[in-house]
């Protein structure tokens, strides 16, 4: 058997843990503890705010500084102690502190990070340039950056020249749109200033610089496309369509600045303005960056959903269609449609092949035209296999990258690259429960017209019937109207709020009416054949969406409407709330979870989670490396169990009784009075031959060896179970797959001294699992005494103030817990069980006084 | 049965607009006002059934809100919430008679189930 501490060597190599001087072993101790005790505060602060921030909790910015000063003056103190911990080793940490940290008060007080910068190069966009440069334009030059994946060359107009401009042109002021109530004349007269305004002079260079540097990127013609990256644009709520875009532009100052012009004014459009408003911003605030990239001289373009909006969350969905992409997301055509199963790099696709009679190409000198598709071509499926399952490739990496399903527009140019145009999280088609006539209620009611259609929306709604002809008639829709309409239009959106339903004639699942029809929740279909034809202005219906498609019957239906709500603005659309919330994005991800897989370097940390998951990972190595090399009197040992669970000593005084030399012990050798406990509970025969559980024992050890044992099967692990004891005291940090715990306890007959710190978290399970496991163990805990904090997926359970036999009682109740939830993910069908189990659990548990 | 009528003054946008949804979500009609100069000239106009009112304002502070809904409209309840749990401020509140005090961050369920009680009164 080889010698432990040269796989824990071994293994501390592969995390790039080098070798140097040693701290005394007392003073590193005690910076561990520190380390420790500041990001389990740290992390309770993180899920405090989550939780506050969570929709459910009236908060106001004094509650977000405060928390926020806490958080950060905590991770602080983690950062010094590691420091020492490490002996300096990761100082480049410190430095992503500094830069998270910068952001996220910016953040808090709304001040735009200060990127002075007028035009900036998609490569040269950091984590933290999204108040500069939109959600659209990062989360672009995140795909290119960051995976490598074919994205045009592009630079961005940023948000704060957006704001030069305005300001050099006094708009706000001479717009009269300053004032509380702003009205369409005043957005109108500010559309005009920006159309009409003076270019700043420096803005003007800016671009122009810009301009020169990409047209050295084109390799044949050089045309841009112009676009708005406002905001959130296709952050969390995303602006599908709201604001312009300038198609084919030539790169040349006079049509880039116009078309700038063009889309910077979009910002005041009526549509988004009515959108904005309702959801609390407010048009003085409204920022806008614009992107300028490369055009694709597209053969094919289209969308791709990297899972089903409607609720086959297996299946990507890709609609195409010949030449550029803007007869799709307009809804104008009828695309080829594409579903594969995720996972299936050559599986079996499903294709349904659009009519696509109209296309869009570029036009020569600038601009885009629509023609005519040829016969042949309108029957021919847009995408042959092979570039089909490359499309769904990209979208699950892209979707992995961003941890949300994604909703991707994309291009094929004329030698087969694939263009990755923009990306954003994708909203599913969740239906509201009350939504009953989505779900199958019925009625004898002769419908009028059935039409299969695509589903966007579901649900019941009544109303009169407005036939749409065309746009300009928008603002004689009555509220409450079911609108009828040939194509679907993104301009709809001045209507949303107002309007039971939506049936358009032809269209797409995938457009941007679609997306903003799903945001308003509003039973929306597309594609639903004649209905412009068959219902009538005026006429009184009632319309259920569902799976079949599209069913319209006469008047007003009341079983099939059942409890249909009014439709609410909900929480998470408003916008002060929403500012507040991102705030989170770069607290509360975990980006690096895998020591072995991701990149475990502090520059990969992007949130303050990622920090600490950082800190906590190398203070763990840190410490089994410095016993092993320096402490001999504290050396690492291998603690042998009846069970495999890979768990590495460190003694640091009277925790075990060894022989020198010795790299193995064995349970009976520990002579830490807490841990003793743990380790009794973890192995008690009972738990292990337990009818109650259907035990998958071989799943469950095949699943810790995988995890946790260095030594097992000989591949050395950075993940190592480590425990750090001494007579009267223990940290235990435990991974179990994806399950973090940490169990601090001190035990001795000075019964003030006495606490137990018992945390868990994580789990690759699904939620509802997840979920059920934290309610079992609440349960159990709960009964014990413990005090409680569940939140999100972490459990937090403390106890102090006991006395000695009591600790050993809930230290070996801890330690059947740990071994025991391992298994419950497999059992725990629905929520009773939980506590079912809980019950059982605790009848047999040690000093069990409740009986139920 | 008429709407009841709630309003809500905090100096925070984001105060009134999660409590305005949250609450006319209730059914409630909520109107929602940044300081208290204004919305004690709403007061004179007419009858709120609940006023939630921060303690702490820049101007006219809550407990002057207090002051005024009790002579002008003595049946109309008030909430007062605060950002600190500050005791005095509590104490004070409670011994005017406001029907309920609470710290920031509150608890939208709680402040429903409040305003609830209140109107019952």
């Amino acid at each position: 058997m080889k010698n432990a501490a040269a796989w824990i060597r071994a293994g501390l190599a592969v995390i790039g843990l080098g070798t140097g001087r040693s701290v005394p072993p007392d003073e590193l101790f005690r910076r561990f503890r520190a380390v420790l005790e500041n990001n389990n505060r740290s992390l309770e602060i993180i899920t405090d705010i989550g939780e506050t921030l969570g929709g459910d909790y009236l908060f106001d910015i004094q509650y977000v500084r405060r928390s926020y000063a806490d958080l950060s003056a905590s991770l602080e103190r983690s950062l010094a102690s590691f420091d020492v911990l490490t002996r300096g080793r990761y100082r480049g940490l410190d430095t992503v502190f500094r830069s998270i940290d910068g952001t996220i008060r910016h953040a808090i007080d709304e001040q735009v990070p200060a990127r002075g910068d007028l035009v900036v190069f998609s490569e040269r966009l950091g984590d933290h340039d999204a108040g500069a440069a939109g959600g659209k334009a990062m989360n672009l030059a995140e795909l290119g950056n960051r995976l490598n994946m074919e994205v045009p060359a592009a630079f961005v107009i940023t948000a704060q020249a957006g704001d030069a401009f305005l300001k050099h042109n006094r708009v706000r002021e001479l717009s009269g749109l300053s004032g509380a109530d702003a009205t369409e004349a005043n957005y109108q007269e500010a559309q005009e200033l920006i159309l009409h305004g003076e270019m700043p002079p420096n803005l003007a260079r800016a671009i122009e610089s810009g301009l020169k540097k990409l047209r050295k990127r084109c390799t044949k013609d050089c045309y841009l496309a112009v676009r708005s990256s406002a905001g959130e644009e296709d952050g969390e709520f995303s602006f599908a369509g709201q604001f312009g875009t300038v198609l084919n532009v030539p790169a040349e100052i006079g049509a880039v600045e116009k078309a700038y012009r063009k889309v910077l004014a979009s910002l005041f459009d009526p549509g988004p303005v009515a959108y904005q408003r309702r959801l609390g911003y407010r048009a003085a605030d409204m920022q806008m960056a614009v992107i300028c990239m490369v055009m694709v001289d597209a053969a094919v373009s289209g969308i791709t959903y990297s899972r089903d909006p409607r609720g086959a969350s297996d299946t990507i969905v890709i609609n195409a269609a010949w030449g550029l992409g803007s007869a799709i997301v307009e809804g104008r055509i009828e695309p080829d449609q594409f579903r594969v199963k995720r996972g299936s790099a050559t599986g079996e696709i499903e294709q349904r092949i659009g009519s696509k009679d109209r296309l869009t190409v570029r036009k020569s000198g600038g601009g885009t035209e629509i023609r005519s598709v040829p016969a042949p071509a309108r029957g021919r499926a847009s995408l042959s296999p092979q570039q089909v399952h490359k499309i769904a490739g990209l979208a699950e990496e892209i979707e992995r990258h961003f941890r949300r399903p994604q909703d991707i527009e994309w291009a094929i140019d004329g030698e087969g690259n694939v263009f990755i145009l923009q990306s954003r999280s994708l909203r599913p088609d969740v239906q509201a429960p009350e939504s009953a006539g989505a779900t199958g209620q019925s009625t004898d009611v002769k419908p009028i017209i059935h039409a299969h259609g695509s589903p966007v929306y579901r649900g019941a709604a009544a109303g009169r019937v407005f036939v749409l002809r065309n746009m300009s008639d928008l603002d004689r829709i009555p509220r409450g109207a079911v609108v009828v309409a040939r194509h679907d239009s993104s301009q709809l959106v001045r209507v949303m709020t107002d309007v039971a339903a939506i049936i358009t004639d032809t269209g797409s699942v995938t457009s941007h009416m679609a997306s903003l029809c799903r945001e308003f929740r509003l039973p929306t279909a597309v594609n639903a054949g004649d209905m412009t034809r068959t219902l009538v202005t005026g006429q009184q219906v009632t319309v259920r969406v569902n799976e079949d498609g599209v069913t319209v019957y006469p008047g007003i239906v009341p079983q099939l409407l059942g409890a249909v709500k009014g439709r609410e603005v909900r929480m998470e659309e408003l916008a002060e709330y929403r500012k507040k919330r991102y705030l989170l994005r770069y607290i509360a991800p975990l980006n690096l979870v895998d020591p072995m897989r991701d990149e475990f370097v502090p520059k990969a940390c992007r949130t303050l989670h990622d920090i600490l998951r950082f800190i906590h990972e190398k203070s763990v190595a840190q410490l089994i490396d410095n016993a092993d090399r320096g402490w001999r009197s504290h050396s690492a040992v291998h603690l042998d169990l009846p069970i495999p669970a890979g768990i590495v000593l460190i003694d640091i005084g009277n925790g075990v009784s060894k022989v020198n030399g010795q790299d193995r012990v064995t349970a009976g050798q520990v002579t830490s009075l807490p841990f003793q406990a743990v380790i009794r509970g973890m192995v008690h025969p009972d738990l292990w031959r337990s009818d109650a559980v259907p035990l998958r024992v071989r799943d469950f050890l095949s699943s810790m060896l995988r995890a946790t044992d260095i030594v097992a099967d000989g591949a050395p692990r950075a993940t190592a179970s480590v425990a750090v004891i001494s007579r009267e005291y223990v940290n235990l940090n435990l991974k179990f797959g994806y399950h973090f715990i940490i169990l601090d306890s001190y035990c001795s007959d000075t019964v003030r001294n006495n606490h137990i710190y018992f945390r868990f978290a994580g789990g690759a399970t699904d939620l509802t699992k997840r979920s059920r496991r934290l309610r079992f163990m609440e349960t159990v805990l709960r009964d014990r005494g413990f005090l409680i904090r569940l939140k999100g997926d972490m459990i937090i359970a403390r106890l102090a103030g006991v006395g000695q036999e009591e600790m050993e009682s809930q230290l070996d109740l801890l330690g059947r817990l740990i071994s025991y939830t391992r298994q419950l993910d497999a059992v725990l069908q629905d929520d009773d069980m939980a506590v079912r189990y809980a019950e059982k659990f605790l009848a047999t548990a040690p000093g069990s006084t409740v009986h139920r | 049965m008429a709407q009841s009528r709630i309003m809500v003054i905090d100096d925070e946008k984001i105060v009134g607009d999660m409590a305005k949804m949250s609450l006319e979500q209730e059914g409630y009609a909520v109107e929602t006002f940044l300081s208290a100069e204004p919305a004690l000239r709403r007061l004179e106009e007419e009858r709120f059934d609940v006023v939630v009112t921060d303690y702490k304002m820049k101007g006219i502070d809550g407990m002057e809100v207090l002051r005024t809904v009790r002579s002008l409209h003595p049946a109309t309840q008030v909430i007062m919430i605060t950002a600190f749990a500050n005791l005095d401020a509590a104490i004070e509140a409670l011994r005017r008679d406001v029907h309920d005090f609470f710290p920031k961050p509150v608890k939208i369920k709680e402040l429903k189930a409040s305003i609830k009680r209140a109107l019952e009164k």
